[in-house]
């Protein structure tokens, strides 16, 4: 029950009488939630369909024979499901579905700097969405996600060209994301909301559109190149012509080693939230866990090397590369630490987006300890382009920002929708999507250790028994991502009112309405006190109102 | 669940605005210097055409060919961050995003040439002369 209810219409309220009046006055919004709302329509949408592509590839590797699809069919399925998970979800998602929604509210602010650049880059997301699917329907492409020269410039005989344009465009859709929040988050604080009262998921969303400002131009001219090499014969990457192909690969990794931190900190930042919220306890270290957000902001963009050590790359960098790769892993290791120093002697609850915050933990050490193994590059020439690759950055990926995402869109549902959601099915499916997820991706480490390549679609028996299980685990993990979708949907006619504030978190944002005022605050708050300021007698509070049968 | 008023922060009444950080330095830069500008940017591209032109007449050392042509590119491209991107009238934390993309790509270029020379090329091919 809002107790403190702000006067003022809630941003998902219209009064538009006519059917089109209500669609303009959603796609011409230049409001910070609704545009979140539509980022969270298609970047689910595109989420779906690299979920249907994935889908296709696990079912042809059931058999070792490659009886479904012919190989070159199974390259575009691959392609198709690496570019749409990598360029139109797992990169824009946190950022513009929660970070657009939350980063005006959480410090205090009305919208974002540049309201009307944000709506920009939505329909910048959907112009890249349309290049990148219409190759998909006229024949799809069959680089892999990567794009490595020779093959994409001279070889390829697929929509290469209509694919990087999609990547291309989208690539001005983030950065237009990014130079929005580091300008809102200089010049917008409220009174008050110094830099150490930032809640974390600010200091992370700061760090990635630092890291999305500085490395997303290059792949686009990077893609831009290539797109010119094919279409007029430039001699950039092909030896015959005077290039050099592995100048793509320095180029496209020089973006997108730092792109996998542009998709994990802002699940970071949401994992700081949540461990503090459901721990009602101030996150412990929360200097050291900001400053390590920018460390790796700095210190990613030195280490993309580690993705060429079998590439004709010198050994010598290689050594080099080797050696930051480690380094980068401490900023990662701090984090990991000071969470589960948070855990310690804290009130934990066990609700939907704890479970997945401690699933991600978990998953996230392993991903990152096996991309140790992987920096060193005695072990990684073994293993390179094997699928314990594949299962490493899925553990990151899929075990770190989807996770993230999806604890943090429960944790946040009740403030951009009103409505809970039943936290008897949130709870089954974080636990199904836990246990598919590791059915999934752990036997793929085992496969790529003992030899098994990435990208083939034919394989010698001995990997069957492995390959089934995989299967079945994704089918497994596909149930766990189908059940939020229809509770997450039910609650929006169904779910009971959420109250401003149902977890008792701290934050600006728990303090309006939810759904929130269209301006966010009637009056422009003024910050006191640190951030995750929890009183001491909260775990006691939380304790007292503990009754058999309510949620843990 | 109602909200408890004294656990969160800042409930308090603002009447203050948000703080405001100094976006910009509000610099200005003239008319007429966009077009001095402008003609020192057509005065170097016939430069790099006549480079190009002369490269092909007389033969020079290809690394000063290399030198020159980088010399004129970074001087058209010093004046249009400076004075069309408004860098040079720009807040100092705007000429820090600036410099920051500058180092990244220095970084990029350091680190990428450092590989290419270091790659252990066969006596003939090899980039060095
Ligand atoms: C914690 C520190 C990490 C280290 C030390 C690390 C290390 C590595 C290394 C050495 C490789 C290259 C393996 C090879 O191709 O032979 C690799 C691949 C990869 N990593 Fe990581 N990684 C880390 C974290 C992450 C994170 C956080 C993400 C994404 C969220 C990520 C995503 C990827 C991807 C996508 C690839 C494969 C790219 C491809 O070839 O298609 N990694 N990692
Ligand atoms: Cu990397």
């Amino acid at each position: 029950m809002a107790t403190t209810a702000l006067p003022g219409r809630g941003y998902l309220e219209d009064d538009t009488p006519t059917v089109w009046s209500w669609v303009k006055a959603w796609l011409l919004t230049v409001d910070h939630k609704r545009i979140a709302i539509l980022y969270l329509l298609s970047i689910n949408f595109f989420f779906l369909l690299g979920g249907l592509a994935a889908t296709v590839v696990r079912i042809e590797l059931v058999t070792p024979q490659g009886d479904l699809l012919s190989s070159d069919l199974y390259n575009r399925a691959f392609t198709l499901h690496g570019i749409i998970m990598v360029f139109f979800f797992l990169i824009p998602v946190i950022p513009a579905v929660l970070g657009n929604f939350l980063v005006p509210l959480m410090i205090g602010a009305r919208d974002l700097a540049f309201p009307r650049l944000n709506l920009l880059s939505w329909y910048l997301y959907m112009a890249g969405g349309i290049f990148a699917l219409s190759a998909a329907v006229f024949g799809g492409v069959d680089t892999g996600w990567t794009f490595y020269t020779p093959f994409s410039s001279t070889y390829a005989n697929s929509n290469v060209i209509l694919t990087i344009a999609g990547a291309f465009i989208m690539g001005f859709s983030s950065i237009a994301t990014g130079l929005n929040f580091i300008v809102t988050i200089h010049t917008m604080r409220a009174p008050g909301m110094t830099w150490f009262r930032l809640p974390l998921f600010i200091w992370a969303s700061y760090a990635t559109s630092l890291i999305i400002v500085l490395a997303t131009p290059v792949v686009g001219i990077t893609l831009l190149l290539l797109a010119i090499e094919r279409l007029w014969g430039v001699g950039i990457f092909d030896p015959a012509l005077g290039g050099d192909p592995v100048l793509f690969q320095h180029l496209f990794w020089f973006y997108s080693h730092p792109a996998v931190y542009i998709m994990i900190l802002p699940g970071f930042g949401v994992i700081s939230e949540l461990i503090a919220t459901f721990s009602r306890r101030r996150i412990f270290g929360y200097e050291f866990i900001a400053f390590s957000s920018m460390a790796i902001a700095l210190l990613g963009f030195l280490v993309w090397g580690h993705h060429m050590f079998v590439s004709s790359q010198s050994v010598y960098a290689g050594l080099v590369f080797s050696f930051i790769t480690m380094l980068v892993a401490i900023p990662s290791a701090i984090k990991v630490f000071n969470w589960t120093a948070t855990l310690y002697k804290g009130s934990i609850s066990y609700r939907t987006p704890m479970l997945y915050a401690l699933g991600f933990i978990g998953l996230f050490v392993i991903g990152g300890l096996t991309g140790i193994f992987l920096g060193v590059v005695a072990i990684d020439i073994h293993v390179t382009d094997t699928y314990f690759v594949v299962a490493h950055f899925h553990y990151v990926m899929v075990g770190g920002t989807i996770m993230a995402y999806l604890g943090g869109l429960h944790f946040w549902w009740p403030k951009m929708t009103g409505r809970m959601y039943n936290e008897v099915w949130g709870g089954i499916s974080a636990l199904v999507i836990f246990v598919g997820f590791n059915m999934t991706f752990f036997p793929q480490f085992v496969l790529g250790y003992l030899g098994m390549p990435r990208r083939y679609h034919v394989y010698p028996q001995e990997f069957q028994v492995l390959h089934v299980l995989s299967s079945s685990g994704a089918t497994v993990l596909a149930i766990g991502f189908i059940v939020p979708i229809i509770y997450l949907m039910f609650s929006l006619w169904k779910g009971k009112p959420a109250g401003n504030n149902p977890w008792e978190a701290t934050g600006l944002e728990w303090q309006v309405s939810s759904p929130p005022p269209t301006h966010n605050f009637t009056r422009i708050p003024v910050v006191t006190s640190e951030a995750y300021a929890f009183p001491p007698e909260a775990a006691e509070r939380d304790a007292a109102s503990w009754r058999p049968g309510s949620p843990l | 669940m109602a909200t408890s008023k004294h656990d969160t922060p800042g409930d308090a009444h603002g009447h203050q605005e948000p703080a405001h950080y100094d976006g910009h330095a509000h610099g200005h830069i003239s008319v007429a210097t966009y077009y001095r500008v402008f003609g020192a940017l057509m005065l170097l591209m016939f430069l790099t055409v006549g480079a190009w032109w002369l490269e092909g007449v007389v033969a020079i050392p290809r690394l000063l060919g290399v030198i020159v042509a980088l010399t004129i590119a970074s001087t058209k491209t010093l004046l249009i961050v400076l004075f069309f991107m408004h860098i040079k009238v720009s807040s100092r934390m705007s000429q820090l995003y600036a410099a920051a993309s500058l180092v990244g790509l220095l970084m990029l270029f350091i680190v990428i040439m450092g590989d290419y020379f270091a790659r252990g090329w066969p006596p003939q091919l090899g980039p060095l002369p």
